[in-house]
């Protein structure tokens, strides 16, 4: 049963310049999700089925965050690559490829304020 | 400026001398025209001038003494005649040149250019202009000096005064002083070092480096005398008023203001959006903004020039009683001030007698003359003396100059009552709560509020209500206030400013309220006493028109986006002050109880049955199939539409207004609208006094937050990085999730900000960031609160990652109550068994959530360093536990009922520094915490081991930063 609704949601392109701190590049958020995770604990998702990869964290002031993406934040694609049916650490991969200094993710999200909205309208 | 100070050293040391000179030449010109005019009273201007021989050979004494008149007269009347105060003025508008942002002080560089004795001479031809120039003082154009010059009509009834005709006889000497010193203010500049600086800054130098503090009998120390930069540092940062209206890019703007709500500061200082509405104010005025110090003083003088006039008119009088401080000058305050601030030697060069400023006692003496000028000089004069000065405020109470004051509140002349309402309005203002005492005493706030009532003059009016609001800052006067002033506030003030219109017309649309300096001085001094405890909340519940009007406002400000201000802020934190206890408080309450008062856990639970058997509300059959199931929301809707509001015979009014559902949608626009943090704060905190409580319409309230969209909101407010906002909206949460859909909403979309304020509470983003304590525990409540009884939002709070930022929490939290509320929450968490099995995955144990209970709740101070062990820890059965009071200490709902949840305004209780043990009651019943004595949980402990360790004991990653 998937009750509420998300096709609606235009999907955004965001693009994130890696920032380089040591040894290693990174994008300054966290990704929870993937086909190999439990989609009923995923806070962000509205259907509970959903085994999408979302961003669960984004560091203040980190690229990522700078770039505009927001906690919540449905990852559908990265450099072209589908997200939405990959494991969990497939898309980790994916994101953290270090011959790669810029990603762009195509992205779906849903505004806090709509998704409540919807959640009690329905 | 420090280089300035060095470069125009030079420059300056010649200005002083110059000014000393001309101090002197004045000082002769001003007693001789004094015993010429005592003498000759009824030929006074054409001979004396003429030949008085003080400007009969030398057109430059002449020049010197128009100027002083100029500069001094506008400053107190008195001062024209009996206290040349020249360079008081000149060192005032020194300070103005501080301020960057103020092109102002024009006027005073001027001034002190005006030392330059060549120039003046040579501009002998003006004659004409002299007398333009100084009707032009008397336009209220501001401090801006040059446009003061160019002539409006005279203010005052005095304007016309002997002085115009002494400038008239005196011919063009003195004129083409003053026209020259205004009008070329910019020639002084290639005199000094750096031209860029000019005369105001040789000025300022002279006042930073060159004058101490005034350490005269007035002055009781270094720096209580000083009138000048560090009074209006001290006093302005504090007001949130002196920066720009700004949105969030100022926060500090909006911080509280260290002397609570009571916003003296105002009275005094700027207005935030008033920069030229505050010209009509003199004396005060001048001291009001610091942008505008000096210019402000300079100002006030030129005001006193319409009085100055008036008194050359009553000389006779006023020559007698001045004359005793036309002696040589000696001792008195202004003469030691004189001695310090100028060079030894050129003042030792000096042998002729010289004015003096009068001393504090005489000052007083004159607030009996009986001439009335006399009267409305010497309180102009002393309102400037107590500007910003603590030590003379307490001379002048000590005196008894505050009965006297008070007297003239009841005066015949209207100029008399201004002035004795300007002084006492600086008397008023300060942390010393003596003088505010002192003026109650006295029947002040009865004859204040006569004043207001009697008065049409808008700037009495201003006075007035800017020393009752000062008044209403301190505890024993609030209740003294509303029994005398409460009426009149309300319906002089508060309901003809706010466009509500007891009978509206139906053609016309409604009246938009008027943000006036009068309003919102009253509604400052309303916002203050609405604090004062349930008789207080009572009275002005129940005075008529106060309510609507308030609102009226609020809406108002909303429907034309203009809900930044002060005003806004005032009205917002008296409607939360109102909201508070409603429940309790408002007469026939009974009626709409809904449930037994009692331990909030039951009552919630039968309020929540009762609500689940009338409309499938709550329960947590419901909520699970709420969430997929759409037909069953659809039917919820319905099922809360026929619960929706009680059908009324007649409109809301009065008080009732305060809790009509109707006043959500009001909140949530100022909550969606505002910048100001206050008003932010004021806004949830009334939504979270409303949604307390278990009657009727605290069940309408927190359904109608849902339904006009308020949760996204406020959950959206949780990011504010101020934290009183955060801290009231979390509160604000918690109340609402009394209301099972709302918890479950909540539940579903406010945790992950939830928990991020937590992780901020240990890592602050940025510096400056931290959380206060009671902000973390109204956090850590909330999430107890919606983790409560819904296993949904238990898992909600394992997604959002809140165990490791709770088990950190508790272990390195220097709070106790901080630890011991987030080890609450870990125990609730523990308590869903079906949660057991995803919390060990993650590698946790149950210790930690067993452990945190244990270490809060045992009065061992110091937890062994291995506290985490199972061993050490004895496990306690979360319903067991439950049924301890342990539990209630940090779930104040099963204590203290739902009214836990409701606050006050709190900074409005805490005026100045003073947190008055008797309001302990009403403020924020949350706290409740015995074991709070305990020691902090072992401080040493090692933060990062443990989280170290958590993050070790992830066997899957859940979550993977990138």
């Amino acid at each position: 049963p998937t009750p509420l609704p998300g096709q609606d949601v235009a999907p955004q392109r965001v693009e994130i310049h890696k920032l380089r701190q040591g040894e290693n590049l990174i994008l300054g958020f966290s990704i929870g999700g993937g086909i190999d995770q439990d989609p009923s604990q995923n806070p962000f998702s509205e259907d509970k089925t959903d085994k999408g990869i979302y961003v669960t964290r984004v560091s203040e002031g980190g690229p990522a965050e700078i770039a505009g993406l927001q906690i919540g934040d449905k990852i559908m694609q990265v450099n072209g690559w589908d997200m939405t049916m990959v494991t969990h650490d497939q898309a980790r991969k994916r994101l953290t490829k270090r011959s790669e200094e810029v990603v762009r993710l195509l992205v779906t999200r849903q505004s806090l304020q709509k998704a409540v909205q919807q959640s009690m309208l329905s | 400026m420090e280089d300035c100070n060095v470069h125009s050293a030079a420059s300056i040391l010649a200005s002083v001398k110059e000014q000393e000179a001309r101090f002197e030449r004045l000082t002769r010109a001003l007693e001789q025209e004094r015993r010429h005019v005592a003498l000759q009273l009824e030929r006074a201007q054409q001979p004396g001038m003429v030949s008085g021989g003080v400007g009969g050979g030398q057109p430059l004494p002449m020049a010197w003494q128009q100027l002083v008149l100029q500069e001094q007269s506008p400053g107190s009347q008195a001062s024209l005649a009996t206290m040349p105060e020249a360079p008081d003025v000149l060192e005032e508008t020194v300070t103005v040149e501080e301020d960057p942002g103020t092109p102002t002080s024009h006027v005073s560089v001027v001034t002190s250019e005006d030392g330059t004795t060549r120039r003046t001479e040579t501009k002998v031809t003006k004659t004409v202009k002299t007398v333009t120039t100084r009707t032009v003082r008397q336009v209220p154009l501001g401090p801006d000096g040059l446009p003061l010059l160019d002539g409006g009509p005279p203010l005052g009834p005095f304007a016309d005064g002997a002085l115009d005709r002494h400038f008239l006889l005196r011919g063009g000497g003195p004129v083409a002083t003053l026209s020259r010193a205004y009008l070329t203010s910019g020639g002084s500049f290639p005199e000094g070092p750096e031209p860029r600086d000019g005369p105001s800054y040789g000025s300022l130098s002279r006042g930073l480096g060159m004058r101490p503090p005034r350490a005269g009998p007035l002055g009781p120390g270094p720096g209580d005398g000083c009138f000048t930069l560090p009074g209006h540092r001290e006093a302005f940062p504090v007001g949130p008023e002196s920066g720009p209206p700004g949105g969030r890019s100022l926060p500090e703007r909006f911080q509280a203001e260290p002397y609570g709500l009571e916003d003296d500061t105002r009275s005094l200082a700027a207005d935030d959006e008033g920069g030229p509405e505050l010209e009509p104010d003199y004396g005060t005025a001048t001291r009001r903004r610091p942008e505008c110090g000096r210019g402000l003083h300079t100002r006030a003088y030129e005001d006193a020039a319409d009085d100055g006039s008036e008194l050359l008119g009553e000389r006779p009088a006023f020559s007698a009683v001045t004359a005793p401080l036309a002696q040589p000058e000696r001792g008195s305050l202004g003469s030691l001030d004189r001695l310090v601030r100028r060079s030894p030697s050129v003042d030792s060069a000096r042998k002729e007698p010289r004015w003096r400023d009068p001393e504090l006692p005489e000052v007083l003496a004159m607030l009996r003359h009986p001439v009335d000028p006399v009267k409305a000089n010497a309180a102009a004069y002393l309102q400037h003396l107590c500007f910003e000065n603590e030590g003379i405020k307490r001379r002048v109470r000590q005196l008894r100059g505050l009965p006297l004051l008070v007297a003239l509140l009841d005066h015949p002349r209207a100029e008399v009552r201004r002035r004795a309402c300007g002084a006492l309005r600086n008397l008023s203002y300060g942390r010393d709560t003596d003088n505010k005492a002192a003026i109650r005493d006295c029947g002040g706030v009865p004859a204040l509020v006569r004043l207001l009532r009697a008065a049409r003059d808008n700037e009495v009016r201003e006075l007035v209500t800017g020393t009752l609001w000062n008044l209403s800052s301190y505890e024993p006067l609030k209740m003294a206030i509303i029994d005398h002033g409460l009426q009149t506030l309300t319906h002089e003030v508060i309901v003809p400013h706010s466009g509500w219109e007891r009978e509206p017309n139906e053609d016309s649309k409604p009246r938009d309220a008027e943000w006036t300096t009068v309003f919102k001085n009253t509604s400052g001094c309303l916002r203050n006493v609405s604090s004062d405890g349930a008789e207080a909340r009572r009275r002005l519940r129940e005075c008529e028109g106060l309510v609507d009007a308030l609102l009226h406002a609020l809406q108002s400000a909303v429907g034309r986006k203009d809900t930044d201000n002060k005003s806004v802020e005032n009205c917002v934190c008296i409607m939360r002050n109102l909201s508070y206890h409603v429940h309790k408080e408002v007469p026939g309450a009974d009626r709409y109880q809904e449930a037994e008062p009692g331990p909030l856990g039951s009552a919630v639970g039968s309020q929540r049955r009762r609500r689940d058997d009338a409309s499938c509300f709550g329960g947590k059959k419901a909520k699970e199939e709420w969430f997929h199931q759409g037909k069953k929301d659809g039917e919820m809707d319905r099922n809360f539409d026929t619960l929706d509001l009680p059908k009324r015979t007649e409109a809301a009014k009065g008080f009732e207004l305060l809790y009509q559902p109707e006043v959500v949608r009001l909140y949530l626009s100022l909550l969606t609208e505002s910048r100001n943090f206050n008003t932010l704060e004021a806004a949830a905190g009334a939504l979270q006094n409303l949604s307390a409580g278990n009657w009727m319409w605290a069940t309408y309230i927190r359904a109608t937050v849902r339904k006009e969209r308020g949760l996204p909101v406020l959950v959206e407010l949780l990011q504010s990085e101020t934290d009183k906002v955060v801290r009231a909206v979390a509160i604000a949460l918690r109340n609402l999730s009394l209301d099972r859909r709302n918890k479950d909403l909540i539940g579903s979309y406010a945790m992950a900000e939830l928990v991020r304020n937590l992780r901020n509470a240990q890592s602050p983003p940025r510096p400056g960031a931290h959380l206060e304590e009671d902000t973390v525990v109204a956090v850590l409540n909330t999430i107890h609160e919606i983790v409560s009884d819904s296993l949904d939002n238990a898992r909600s709070l394992l997604q959002a990652r809140g165990v490791p930022a709770l088990v950190a929490l508790v272990a390195s939290s220097q709070s106790v109550r901080e630890a011991k509320a987030a080890s609450h929450v870990l125990q609730t968490v523990w308590s869903y068994k079906e949660l057991r099995g995803t919390l060990q995955k993650d590698g946790w144990t149950k210790a930690r959530f067993q452990l945190a209970a244990t270490t809060t709740k045992g009065p061992k101070g110091a937890p062994s360093p291995g506290g985490f062990d199972d061993s050490t820890l004895p496990l306690v059965d979360k319903s067991l536990e439950g049924e301890k009071t342990g539990s209630r200490d940090v779930i104040p709902m099963d204590a203290l009922g739902p009214d836990g949840y409701s606050t006050v305004d709190r900074r409005e209780r805490r005026p100045r520094g003073t947190c008055s043990a008797g309001e302990a009651s009403e403020k924020e019943p949350l706290k409740l915490d015995p074991s709070r004595k305990a020691p902090p949980p072992g401080p040493s402990r090692p933060t990062v081991r443990l989280v170290d360790a958590v993050g070790d004991a992830k066997p899957q990653p859940v979550d993977s930063w990138v």
